[in-house]
C-alpha cells in the first residue's frame, strides 16, 4: 500500500515524534499541509513552542524515521490508516478527538463497511450471553460486529460473528499487546478471521483511561450500539453514552428488577433507548431482515419442556420437572438435549432459560 | 549352638521372612546383633535383656552374636523382640526339645516380659501362610486381627513366660478360633440419605456414581448439605466381601490404624484435610514406606471436601492413582505399589465467595476470581471426574423439604441390583464396575445406537470434550441405562450422562 506524501507526513508525526494529541493537532492547523509540515518541521514545532528533542530537526533523519516506520509496519503484517485516507472510517470523524491514526492487522477493507457495535460488561448473565452469540451471529451476516476484547459481553459479541468474518476488535493497547492477556488465543483469532484495530502506537500497554478512550471509537465506528449487559456504573455503559453524543441509535437487552448486571440496560431502555430481544429488532431499524432461524428437531417432551420454559423464564430444574410430570433425572436429561441442541441454556445453581 | 527362629518384615504390603541366628559361644562376654538392624531393631538388645531377667530366665554371659538373614533387606522396628529372645533362649539351651522349626514368632517385648501388639500383623500372617507356614506365636494384643485367618495354629500369648512354658509343654496357650467375617459388625454411623433434605439432583448423581463406581465433584454454596450426602456415600454401597475386607484390613494394619474389631467390616471414608502433603497422601516414608490416604481409602470413598483448597501437586498426584487404581512409591529404600482403588468424592464452592449461582445472595466475585478459583483445579483432574452436580442453595431447600425423603436402604437396593448386571457382564474379567472399564470394554459393552452417536457427537462439538471425557461419558450412561434394567443405551441414557459434566459447558 501506498501512502501520499500527505499521509507519510501524518504517520511520521503520530509514531515519529513525541507529541501528544493537542500539539499535533496545533501543528496540522498552523501548517498549510501536512507535507509542508514535514518539509520545514522547525519552523512550524519551534512556532507551536514544541521543544527540540521531541522531534528530529534534520530532514534526513525525519526521512529515515518515516521510512523505518513504514518497514516496521509491513514487518508486523499491520497497516496504518491516517484520518486523510478515504478508507477512514467516516463515521469516526464525527466522534470527539477522532483518532489522527488507526493501526490496524487483518481484513482492511471492513473498515468501509457498515458496522454495528456489541458491548457488554465483564459480568454478563449466561442467558444474556447465548443471546449476545445469536445476535452478534445475526447481524454479522449483515453488518460487521464491532466490539472489545474482554470477557462476557464482548467475548460473546466476537464468539457469535467470528465465524463470519465481519468482525472489529478494538484494543484499548497496542496491536502486539493484549488486554486481557488470557485472550491471547482469541486476539489471534480475531485476526485471523477479522480485523484488529487500534489507535495506539505499538507497544503501548493498557492504561486505566485507555479503555474510556477507546469506548468511544467504537461508538464512533458504529452505526448502533446494543448493551447486552451493564451496572449502574460500566464501560459498556460510556460507549451507550458515546454513542448517544454521536447520534447512534442505542440499544439494549432487558433485564429483570433489581439484577445487578443489568439495571444499566434497563436504565437506557428507561431514558429511551430501543429495547433488543433478538437480532430482528436491530435489523429491522436498518431496513434488514434476519435470517429464517433453523428450526429445530424436537420431540415431545423436549418440546413440552421448552414450552414451559418459553412461558416462564429462567426456573430451577426442579420445578421445571415438576410442571413437566417428568423425574428429576428425566427433566434434566431432556434439558441436557435442549442445550446440545442449542435453545436451552444452564444458569448457575441448576436453573434453566431459553436461549 | 546356633539356634534359628523365624520371624517376619513387612515390605510394603508384603511380609518377608527374616531368619534370626543366634550363636553363643564362648569367651568374654559381648552381644551383637548384624544383618542391617535400624535402632529400633539394635535396641531389641536391651528390652530383651531386661524381659528375660524378669521372666525368670537367664540371659546367658557368654559371647552372643545375632544375624538377621537375608542381609539385603532393611529390619525395622520391635517386631523381632519375641524372636530374639526366643532364639537366645535356644542357643543356650533352655528351650531344651521345645519345637520352634516351622514357627513364627512375632512380637514386641516390654522389659518386663509383657508382649506387645504390632502393626501390620496381618499382612504378615497372610504372607507367611502362603509361605507355608501354619504355626505363629504372637501377642494377645493382635488376636482380633488374627482371628480372621483360617487354616493356621495361631497362639496368642501375653507375656514372654506363657510362650516358653508353652514350647516347653509345662502349660498349653489354646489357639484362636477363627471367627466368621460379618460386615458391618462395628458401629454403624448415622449418616442416612433420610435424613438429607432436598438435593434431588445430588441424590441421583451420588446413586449414579456408587452403582458404577464413577467419581464426583459437588459444587455449590457454603452450608448446603456438601459433607453430609458425602458421608452417606458408604451407606449406599455396597456390603463388604471377606476377600475385600481381608485387603483393607491389610493397608490398614500396616498404617497402624486398625479398630478393635481387628478387622475392617465398613468401607473406609477417609476425608484428608486440605493441608494434606503429597505423601501423606499418596504413601512414602523415610525407610518403611506407609500407605497414605488414597490407600487407606482403597475399597471406599476418598471425600476432598473444600477441592481447590488443596495443593495443586498433591491434586495432580491423584490423577494416575485414579486411571489404574494402585500407586506405586519409589524411595531409596524399594519400590512399593499399594492398592488405591477407590472412590474420588470432591465438594468445592462455586466462587470464591461461595454465592455464584445462589438464589438469594448476590456473588461478589469477578469473572477473573472465578475463573482463577477454578483453575485451581486442573482439567486433566476435572476430566476424570465424571458426575459434576450443582448442590442447591438451602433456601431452595427449604421450599421442598416437604417430601419424604429416601433411605440410604433402598438406594443401596437400586445399587446392588446395579452392579449384579454389572458383575455378569464382566465375569472373569477382574472388572467389577462401569467406571473400570477400558477401551476394549467399552467397544464391547457400550454399543451406541446412531441416535446416541449422534448425540455424543453434538455434545463433544458444542462442548469440546476431550476423548478421555468422551469414553467417561459413555461408560456412566453405561451405568444409568444398568440402573434402567435396560440392554441398550438409549439416548436418555447418554443426555443424562451429558448433564453431569457441567465444567465443561462454562470452562
Amino acid at each position: 500500500m501506498a501512502y501520499s506524501k500527505d499521509e507519510r507526513a501524518y504517520l511520521w508525526l503520530c509514531a515519529c515524534t513525541r507529541t501528544d494529541y493537542r500539539e499535533r493537532v496545533a501543528l496540522l492547523r498552523t501548517a498549510p499541509s501536512p507535507a509542508a509540515l514535514f518539509e520545514e518541521a522547525e519552523e512550524y514545532f519551534s512556532a507551536a513552542g514544541i521543544p527540540r528533542e521531541k522531534y528530529s530537526a534534520d530532514r534526513a533523519a525525519r526521512e529515515a524515521e518515516a521510512e523505518g516506520f513504514l518497514a516496521f509496519l509491513e514487518e508486523r503484517e499491520a497497516f496504518a490508516v491516517t484520518l486523510l485516507s478515504d478508507e477512514y472510517p467516516e463515521s469516526l470523524k464525527a466522534a470527539s478527538l477522532p483518532p489522527l491514526v488507526l493501526y490496524g492487522k487483518g481484513r482492511r477493507e471492513l473498515l468501509t463497511a457498515r458496522k454495528f457495535c456489541i458491548v457488554g460488561s465483564r459480568i454478563t448473565p449466561p442467558w444474556a450471553e447465548k443471546t449476545g452469540v445469536a445476535i452478534s451471529r445475526e447481524i454479522a451476516k449483515r453488518m460487521t460486529v464491532v466490539t472489545g476484547l474482554a470477557e462476557g459481553g464482548d467475548l460473546a459479541a466476537i464468539e457469535g460473528a467470528v465465524g463470519s468474518g465481519n468482525l472489529i476488535c478494538v484494543l484499548p493497547c497496542g496491536l502486539d499487546e493484549c488486554y486481557p492477556a488470557a485472550h491471547i488465543s482469541v486476539k489471534a483469532r480475531v485476526e485471523r478471521a477479522g480485523l484488529l484495530l487500534s489507535e495506539l502506537p505499538f507497544g503501548e500497554t493498557a492504561k486505566k483511561y485507555s479503555f474510556h478512550a477507546r469506548n468511544r471509537i467504537l461508538a464512533g465506528l458504529a452505526e448502533g450500539v446494543l448493551v447486552l449487559s451493564a451496572a449502574m456504573r460500566s464501560g459498556a455503559l460510556i460507549t451507550a453514552n458515546c454513542a448517544l453524543d454521536y447520534g447512534r441509535d442505542v440499544f439494549a437487552l432487558p433485564y429483570n428488577v433489581g439484577v445487578m448486571s443489568g439495571e444499566g440496560c434497563n436504565d437506557l431502555i428507561k431514558k429511551g433507548a430501543y429495547l433488543a430481544t433478538g437480532a430482528e429488532d436491530i435489523l429491522s431499524l436498518y431496513g434488514m431482515a434476519p435470517a429464517e432461524a433453523v428450526p429445530a428437531d424436537l420431540n415431545d417432551s423436549e418440546r413440552q419442556v421448552l414450552g414451559i420454559l418459553r412461558e416462564s423464564g429462567e426456573m430451577h430444574l426442579a420445578e421445571i420437572a415438576k410442571r413437566a410430570g417428568l423425574l428429576i433425572h428425566e427433566a434434566s436429561a431432556v434439558l441436557s438435549a435442549l442445550e446440545i441442541k442449542g435453545v436451552a441454556v444452564k444458569s448457575g445453581g441448576n436453573k434453566y432459560s431459553v436461549s | 549352638m546356633i539356634a534359628k527362629i523365624i520371624c517376619y518384615a513387612l515390605n510394603g504390603l508384603e511380609g518377608v521372612p527374616v531368619e534370626v541366628e543366634t550363636d553363643v559361644n564362648k569367651g568374654v562376654p559381648s552381644y551383637d546383633m548384624v544383618g542391617l538392624p535400624d535402632t529400633a531393631v539394635k535396641e531389641s538388645k536391651e528390652r530383651v535383656r531386661s524381659a528375660l531377667k524378669n521372666s525368670g530366665l537367664l540371659f546367658p554371659m557368654n559371647r552372643i552374636t545375632i544375624n538377621f538373614a537375608p542381609a539385603d533387606i532393611k529390619k525395622e522396628g520391635a517386631s523381632f523382640d519375641l524372636a530374639v529372645a526366643i532364639s537366645l533362649l535356644k542357643a543356650s539351651e533352655q528351650l531344651f526339645g521345645a519345637d520352634v522349626k516351622d514357627t513364627v514368632f512375632l512380637g514386641e517385648l516390654a522389659l518386663n516380659g509383657d508382649l506387645r501388639p504390632i502393626a501390620g500383623l496381618l499382612p504378615i500372617l497372610i504372607s507367611a501362610k502362603g509361605h507355608g507356614f501354619s504355626r505363629f506365636i504372637i501377642p494377645a494384643g493382635n488376636a482380633q486381627e488374627a482371628r480372621f485367618l483360617g487354616g493356621a495354629e495361631i497362639y496368642p500369648a501375653a507375656t514372654l513366660s506363657e510362650v516358653v512354658d508353652h514350647l516347653l509343654g509345662s502349660s498349653l496357650i489354646e489357639p484362636l478360633e477363627t471367627a466368621m467375617f460379618v460386615p458391618h459388625a462395628g458401629t454403624r454411623t448415622s449418616a442416612d440419605l433420610k435424613f438429607v433434605k432436598g438435593q434431588p439432583m445430588a441424590r441421583r448423581a451420588l446413586e449414579i456414581a456408587v452403582a458404577g463406581g464413577h467419581n464426583m465433584l459437588m459444587s455449590g454454596p457454603p452450608g448446603t448439605g456438601k459433607t453430609m450426602l458425602a458421608r452417606c456415600l458408604p451407606t449406599v454401597m455396597p456390603d463388604l466381601t471377606f476377600e475385600e475386607a481381608l485387603e483393607i484390613t491389610k493397608i490398614h494394619s500396616v498404617a497402624g490404624v486398625l479398630g478393635e474389631e481387628g478387622i475392617v467390616t465398613e468401607r473406609p471414608f477417609r476425608t484428608p484435610h486440605h493441608t494434606a502433603t503429597t505423601v501423606s497422601m499418596c504413601g512414602g516414608g523415610n525407610k518403611v514406606v506407609h500407605p497414605g490416604e488414597i490407600s487407606l481409602a482403597h475399597g471406599g470413598v476418598l471425600f476432598l471436601d473444600e477441592l481447590p483448597e488443596y495443593k495443586r501437586s498433591t491434586l495432580e498426584a491423584l490423577r494416575q492413582p485414579l486411571e489404574d487404581g494402585k500407586i506405586t512409591v519409589s524411595r531409596a529404600g524399594g519400590t512399593f505399589t499399594f492398592p488405591a482403588n477407590f472412590m474420588l468424592c470432591a465438594s468445592m464452592n462455586p466462587c470464591p465467595c461461595g454465592n455464584y449461582g445462589s438464589s438469594k445472595r448476590t456473588c461478589s466475585c469477578t469473572p477473573a476470581e472465578i475463573r482463577r478459583y477454578r483453575k485451581k483445579i486442573s482439567g486433566p483432574l476435572l476430566d476424570r471426574i465424571d458426575l459434576q452436580v450443582e448442590v442447591d442453595d438451602i433456601e431452595y431447600d427449604d421450599l421442598t423439604s416437604d417430601e419424604e425423603q429416601e433411605s440410604s436402604e433402598a438406594v443401596k437396593a437400586r445399587v446392588e441390583a446395579a452392579r449384579r448386571i454389572q458383575r455378569n457382564r464382566f465375569e472373569g474379567s477382574g472388572i467389577l464396575t462401569n467406571a473400570e472399564m477400558g477401551e476394549k470394554e467399552i467397544a464391547e459393552y457400550c454399543k451406541l445406537t446412531r441416535e446416541g452417536d449422534e448425540i455424543l457427537r453434538s455434545a463433544f462439538d458444542r462442548m469440546h470434550l476431550s476423548a478421555r471425557a468422551r469414553a467417561r461419558i459413555i461408560k456412566v450412561a453405561r451405568t444409568i441405562a444398568d440402573l434402567d434394567y435396560s440392554e441398550e443405551i438409549q439416548p436418555k441414557h447418554v443426555f443424562e450422562a451429558v448433564s453431569y459434566r457441567i465444567f465443561d459447558k462454562i470452562g
